[in-house]
């Protein structure tokens, strides 16, 4: 009995193995699992950076607190252009009730050593128009030029503030320089996500559409059990996507140690629970995918017909990564909520949400409910379509005879060669 | 069953809706044996092939493979050529031939081994680097042959295993499968090819429309059925031979004409007869025993072209051209 669960457990090793090592050598593999995000993050950055520096809109703030701890403002100090935006207050716990009550967006703290090292702190909700410290320079360079002295070098007139951004909605925390790289960081792992599970789960299909093509099907369910074949391919071209997250996840550890001395991704963070996240997403993600694809794989056996259904996934696998922009002006808004919750565009959208905002647990706990109750679902119906799905050729399956096969009558349903006899004998 | 008894497909049938693909259909394969499966195209052969490989589960009856029910250990016992063939195109022919060993329970190396030893007897050696994919047809199908030997099954299924081969390979493979016959190997081929079962073959079933047509060793089969008439040449007034009802003159190839006799009068009666007349001769005198290939089309007759079959007497006269 045991001999005989130790050679099934062999057999199901030896097609991950096959599958893993077979795909993982293909030029094309390695290309689009680490080419193509390359090339998308670099499009999306481009995109981003366009469209943030065109809308900065200081003029839909409510209005910027200070407090200054430092005494550097006076009464004459104003801005030219946006002469009310600025409003003092006494201590950081007035200024916080305001920012809390939403009668102010952000307020800076002007600490008392600033002279000395014009480092100031910049609270707020959400991520602030880049020009808003231009506007403060000047705000401050108006106070400093009605009471020039001795006392304010002239180095502080030059370049008064450096800001460290303080995004308390999440706690993360971001000098100017690493801005770049919040946004930069979820994206990224979306779209190695979209990728990841994309390729794998395309893997699983024309695998199968190739060995139903060329009848070595036949020959393997003579040998193993269908259960076997589609454990060891779903299996096997698993663990591929998550050897390619995986390299990606060292590539941006590298990045963490690294980071500081390089000027563009300064200052990031990567948080311990977005990499947890993302582990469950992918693989939840991923085996929802590819065992609908491994029965559409098994069901179709054109490899011509398969891509276009793989085609139809990918587009909506990548709706989160067009919708960018919906999820930087706000994560926790209605669509990337929506997005969030829609098995086949959560994973994606989760992550961003979870890299940009803090998520409320219970979006996330019922996100996850549903991924995982849907790829249960699609492994069940997987496994169910496999076995009738798996010597089925040359006709095209009707939605009727998927559902009789589910409901477990795959007896009722005809095969197609016999059919055509019927029709002659008729 | 005895222990000489590799496969018992007994009174199987198997339904698809209403269409009833195998009817009824009761047979034995034993060891050192090579049987063949014969009928028309759409019979059921690959119905019932597909049944005894456990892929298909038959609505009633049973099948015994290798000495009960098939388990998943002595899947590994059986060796199946499926009739459509194809491997993976962008995999390397030693590489194909030791995967699908090592999941046959064949050590990585011991599969490896065997695989190099089959493909220098089929005269690919030189190729065992290659991708399948720059390998001839003829070479992928030898390819698939050493896949489907190579680790020595005790049931080797063999769907039409020479279709698409030229005449050496065919005799190549054809010497391939003796082998494993004459090693204890029980051998199921289906195959159009006649003369193959004739030369090969030690005990065949023919189904034709799902059911079963004819059953047992080729001479059994052919001796069923043969006419209560024998072929003559030579000189002679074949009808005014005691015992002589019908003589049907000589036509085509056959060679000689067909004398039907009374039904009390052996073959042997009319020897002695036309010994002890003074006014025949015989140069040939044979029992008209059909070739395996008029059975065939006498039994799937509604398979054969109409004009070869419009009156019994005819259709008759074709088994013997």
């Amino acid at each position: 009995m045991s001999r005989s669960m130790n050679r099934s457990m062999n057999k199901l090793w030896l097609i991950i193995r096959r599958e893993y090592l077979t795909n993982v050598r293909k030029p094309s593999f390695l290309f689009t699992a680490f080419g193509t995000p390359l090339i998308l993050i670099s499009i999306v950055v481009l995109v981003i950076i366009i469209s943030l520096s065109s809308e900065t809109n200081i003029e839909e703030l409510a209005g910027v607190g200070y407090v200054d701890q430092a005494g550097v403002i006076t009464p004459e100090a104003r801005s030219e252009e946006y002469p009310d935006l600025f409003s003092p207050y006494a201590s950081e716990e007035e200024a916080r009730a305001a920012l809390d009550s939403g009668t102010i967006d952000a307020y800076y703290v002007i600490p008392e050593n600033y002279l000395a090292t014009s480092q100031v702190q910049l609270y707020s909700n959400e991520s602030m128009p880049s020009d808003l410290e231009d506007v403060f320079d000047e705000f401050l360079v108006s106070s400093f030029l009605s009471q020039i002295t001795a006392e304010v070098p002239s180095t502080r007139v030059l370049e008064p503030v450096e800001a460290t951004l303080h995004i308390e909605s999440t706690g993360r925390e971001l000098t100017e320089a690493g801005i770049t790289g919040i946004i930069l960081l979820p994206l990224l792992l979306a779209v190695v996500f979209m990728i990841g599970i994309q390729l794998t789960s395309g893997l699983v299909m024309s695998g199968l559409t190739e060995e139903k093509t060329n009848r070595l099907i036949e020959v393997l369910v003579t040998t193993v059990t269908p259960m076997q074949l589609l454990a060891g391919k779903l299996i096997g071209l698993g663990l591929l996507g998550l050897t390619q997250i995986g390299a990606w996840l060292v590539l941006l550890a590298l990045v963490a140690v690294f980071g500081p001395s390089i000027p563009f991704l300064e200052g990031v963070v990567i948080p311990l629970d977005l990499i947890i996240f993302s582990a469950i997403y992918f693989i939840l993600g991923y085996f929802m995918v590819a065992s609908l694809m491994a029965a559409i794989g098994v069901l179709v056996g054109s490899e011509m017909e398969s891509r276009q259904y793989a085609g139809v996934m990918s587009i909506v696998l990548a709706i989160p990564i067009y919708l960018t922009a919906a999820f930087l002006s706000d994560a926790n808004g209605t669509v990337p909520t929506l997005l969030s919750m829609f098995p086949f565009t959560a994973p994606m959208s989760m992550i961003m949400r979870l890299g940009f905002v803090n998520v409320p647990a219970w979006q996330l706990a019922l996100s996850i409910g549903i991924l995982l109750l849907t790829a249960l679902f699609f492994l069940w119906a997987s496994a169910r379509i496999f076995r009738w799905g798996l010597l089925l050729y040359g006709k095209r399956f009707n939605l009727r005879e998927i559902i009789a096969v589910l409901r477990g009558n795959p007896d009722q349903v005809s095969q197609p060669e016999t059919r055509s006899l019927k029709k002659e004998a008729a | 069953m005895g222990t000489n008894t590799a496969v018992v497909v007994n009174h199987v049938s198997k339904s698809y809706g209403s269409f009833r693909a195998v009817d009824d259909v009761n047979f034995e394969v034993y060891r050192g044996q090579i049987f063949a499966m014969l009928g028309p195209n759409g019979a059921g052969k690959s119905t019932t092939i597909r049944m005894i490989l456990d892929i298909m589960k038959p609505d009633t009856g049973t099948i015994s493979v290798l000495g009960g029910p098939l388990t998943a250990s002595n899947k590994d016992r059986i060796g199946y050529l499926p009739e459509e063939r194809g491997l993976y195109r962008n995999v390397k022919v030693i590489e194909m031939l030791t995967y699908l060993g090592t999941l046959k329970g064949l050590s990585n190396k011991e599969a490896q081994r065997r695989a190099m030893a089959l493909l220098e007897e089929l005269e690919l050696g030189t190729r065992a680097k290659s991708k399948v994919s720059e390998l001839s047809k003829g070479n992928q199908q030898k390819v698939q042959f050493a896949a489907t030997l190579l680790h020595e099954p005790d049931l080797l299924i063999l769907d039409e295993p020479t279709s698409g081969l030229d005449p050496v390979n065919t005799l190549v493979i054809k010497d391939l499968i003796m082998r494993m016959r004459d090693r204890g190997t029980a051998v199921v081929m289906s195959t159009h090819q006649m003369w193959q079962v004739e030369e090969m073959a030690d005990r065949l079933v023919m189904i034709n429309k799902g059911q079963q047509a004819l059953y047992g060793t080729v001479d059994e089969v052919r001796h069923k059925y043969a006419l209560h008439a024998v072929i003559v040449e030579g000189e002679g007034d074949w009808a005014r031979l005691p015992g002589v009802v019908r003589v049907e003159p000589n036509r085509n190839n056959r060679g000689g004409d067909l004398l039907y006799l009374e039904d009390r009068v052996t073959p042997n009666d009319l020897l002695a007869a036309i010994a002890s007349s003074p006014h025949a001769s015989i140069e040939r005198f044979e029992l008209a025993v059909p070739s395996l290939n008029d059975i065939f089309i006498r039994v799937a007759g509604d398979e054969v072209p109409e004009e070869f079959l419009k009156s019994t007497q005819e259709r008759e006269a074709v088994a013997y051209e």
